[in-house]
């Protein structure tokens, strides 16, 4: 199943193996950079909006280095994602107080039902295997990463 | 006339189980039989001119409450199969085979000789003791289904093996009542036995079970999909029993009992994702018909006809009971039960209804036993259902019946959150079922009072349970980091509440202005 959301969701241009922020905010609006780079951010105030407004709720650093910023408006009418690494990690008041490297973004909509929290779930549960977190680290490509999550 | 009739069988039915249940202790499906004795055409409903009197050898119930009687024993088998745990069944489905197989050869045998030894027929090869024989082999698994749903017992391995076994039960014996049918009539007509006749009907009837059982569980999925297109989850639970009356009026066509085939339509349906909405769906419908459908069977009995056989009647009865129990329980024994397991799966296995009612009703109609043998076989099985529950009151209880306990799964430590206090541990557990719904995962509450949810969807289960102060989500440890998401989304959505409350500065003052509204009101 997880494979089937990848498939889905997860596409080369939505990934970026390098991020530049250094900080929680700038990760955030770097990863909703390249949705609106890509054209599928269709209201970029209303998304940042959405994902700081959980964010302030409750951390969404998990253990092992990711953290799965996310956030629900109506302004997209699908699940959107975006993939980004800080090999040297960045601090995300992750829950086993590590600096988060893998920073999964998604967008989803408010008023639609669907598995949008069992992707996060699918796609943490894959990165728990340390090879693949390893494999994905070390992707130089979107291409490559697609390919460590695939 | 057919709704008034109705009206008296729905609440006759109803106060007479209700009776059962809360002042007698006895299942209330007793009480049902037994009011339909009461209130039938040969005693008070005869009398009153409510019910038609019959005529000699004729059915005693009018085709249109025979129908409804009809259509609420399809619901009663669909539902009985869409609660069936197929991985249990399949599991338990050897025992399953040996118990039905073991079951339908002692219990025809026996009632073959016996109906010889006890005079109620000249010979082995006569009409009335092949049908004696036939109907002996019949079990009613619905009056154990409901036994057993109410104890809990419906997924136990004795529980399963004895849906399974019923399963193989019924179709040995609706195969062996073309036979004997085929047989009776070539008796009947002073023709030698067509064996190939007799083969040519056995294999239609296998035919059509192997068929549609291996097509339901392979397109099981596909059927799912179907209906969850429709997003009503009245529109699927109702297009579900559609299916399954279509199957079970096919099955009929094939020379099987309607019942085969709501049975396979449910079990082929217990496995999807909607398996549990469907069969919630369906309770108020199976609440009201089916204690119709017992009525009814009881309506059949014509106690003035068993005066003349009673003795004979009840020798043979007692006998069909000794050798469908040991019958059943005897192969339980080779099957990893021990004889207190082997003892359920016989008692299990005892109550005769509505196929033997069906098989009798079916030669008294073809004029090929007459209304005294008729009788001897709602004796038999008037004797054993009431035997039948009771003994397995008696045998269902904790004890386990296996010789040795299947392997359990490796055990996974369930999530636990401890909250502050009840309320809120109860608001936070109504948060996550919430958003298990918002996921699109189908929610079903297995208890009230401390509930208990279980979510499923595809292959994911999920039990959500609050006990006291906490929140418990048990599952596998595949689907434990959803699981422990959903906990942690549910946790940030309280503390967005709580910031919000924080907003109100003076809960005193909205008192205020609520009250002033009312005023204005």
């Amino acid at each position: 199943m997880a494979n089937q959301f990848l498939r889905d969701a997860i596409v080369p241009r939505h990934l970026r193996p390098e991020l530049t922020a250094t900080d929680k905010p700038g990760i955030i609006r770097e990863l909703l950079d390249i949705l609106e780079q890509a054209g599928t951010l269709p209201d970029r105030k209303a998304a940042e909006a959405a994902v700081v407004e959980r964010e302030a709720c409750m951390s969404t650093g998990l253990e092992r280095g990711i953290a799965i910023p996310h956030g629900k408006t109506d302004t997209v009418e699908r699940l959107l994602v975006a993939v980004g690494l800080k090999p040297e990690g960045v601090d995300f008041d992750a829950a086993d107080g590590q600096p988060s490297r893998i920073f999964i973004l998604t967008l989803s909509p408010a008023s639609r039902s669907g598995p949008h929290i069992r992707f996060l779930a699918e796609v943490s549960r894959l990165l728990q295997d340390d090879t693949r977190r390893e494999q994905l680290l070390a992707a130089a490509t979107p291409e490559a990463m697609a390919a460590a999550l695939a | 006339m057919l709704v008034i009739q109705l009206a008296v069988v729905l609440c006759a039915a109803k106060a007479a189980g209700f009776a059962c249940e809360r002042w007698l202790r006895i299942p209330d499906v007793l009480g049902e039989l037994g009011i339909g004795i009461v209130i039938g055409p040969y005693a008070l409903g005869g009398w009153l001119n409510l019910f038609a009197r019959p005529e000699a050898g004729a059915f005693p119930i009018s085709p249109e409450l025979y129908g409804i009687a009809t259509v609420a024993s399809i619901v009663l088998l669909y539902l009985a199969g869409l609660e069936t745990d197929l991985s249990m069944f399949l599991r338990y489905s050897v025992a399953g085979i040996l118990v039905g197989v073991g079951g339908v050869v002692a219990s025809f045998a026996l009632g073959l000789f016996g109906a010889v030894w006890f005079g109620l027929a000249d010979s082995l090869g006569s009409p009335a003791a092949l049908f004696l024989g036939v109907i002996s082999t019949a079990t009613s698994v619905g009056i154990t289904v409901r036994v057993l749903s109410r104890r809990n017992r419906l997924h136990s391995p004795e529980g399963v093996t004895i849906l399974g076994a019923a399963v193989i039960d019924d179709i040995i014996g609706i195969v062996l009542l073309a036979v004997v049918i085929g047989m009776a009539r070539m008796a009947g007509g002073g023709q030698s036995v067509d064996w190939w006749r007799v083969v040519a009907i056995a294999g239609k009837a296998f035919g059509f079970w192997i068929v549609c059982t291996g097509l339901g569980l392979l397109l099981a999925r596909r059927i799912g999909k179907f209906l969850e297109f429709f997003g009503s989850r009245e529109t699927m639970a109702t297009l579900s029993l559609g299916f399954a009356l279509f199957l079970a009026g096919a099955s009929e066509r094939a020379g099987l009992a309607l019942i085969i085939g709501a049975y396979v339509m449910g079990l082929s349906l217990s496995k999807v994702d909607c398996s549990d909405e469907l069969r919630r769906r369906l309770e108020p419908v199976y609440h009201t018909f089916v204690g119709v459908f017992f009525c009814v069977l009881g309506m059949m009995v014509n106690l003035g006809e068993l005066r003349s056989i009673l003795l004979p009647g009840l020798l043979f009865s007692l006998f069909a009971l000794f050798s469908k129990l040991f019958g059943c329980a005897l192969p339980s024994l080779l099957a990893g039960f021990n004889w207190r397991g082997a003892l359920r799966i016989g008692s299990g296995m005892l109550p005769r209804g509505e196929v033997t009612l069906i098989m009798a009703g079916v030669g008294l109609s073809m004029s090929l036993i007459s209304q005294e043998i008729f009788g001897v076989a709602v004796m038999m099985t008037l004797i054993c259902t009431v035997v039948a529950p009771l003994l397995m009151a008696g045998l269902f209880n904790d004890a386990s019946g296996l010789r040795r306990e299947p392997r359990a799964e490796k055990a996974v430590e369930p999530l636990a959150l401890q909250l502050p206090n009840k309320e809120v541990a109860e608001f936070l557990a109504r948060q996550i079922i919430e958003m298990f719904e918002q996921e699109e995962c189908y929610v079903h509450q297995l208890t009230t009072g401390e509930p208990i949810f279980q979510v499923r969807k595809d292959r994911i289960a999920i039990t959500v349970k609050r006990e006291e102060d906490r929140v418990l989500l048990i599952c596998s440890e595949q689907d434990r980091e959803y699981a422990r998401l959903m906990m942690i989304e549910a946790l940030a959505g309280l503390s967005r509440i709580f910031d919000g409350l924080r907003k109100i500065e003076n809960p005193s003052q909205l008192r205020g202005r609520l009250g002033m509204a009312a005023e204005i009101g």
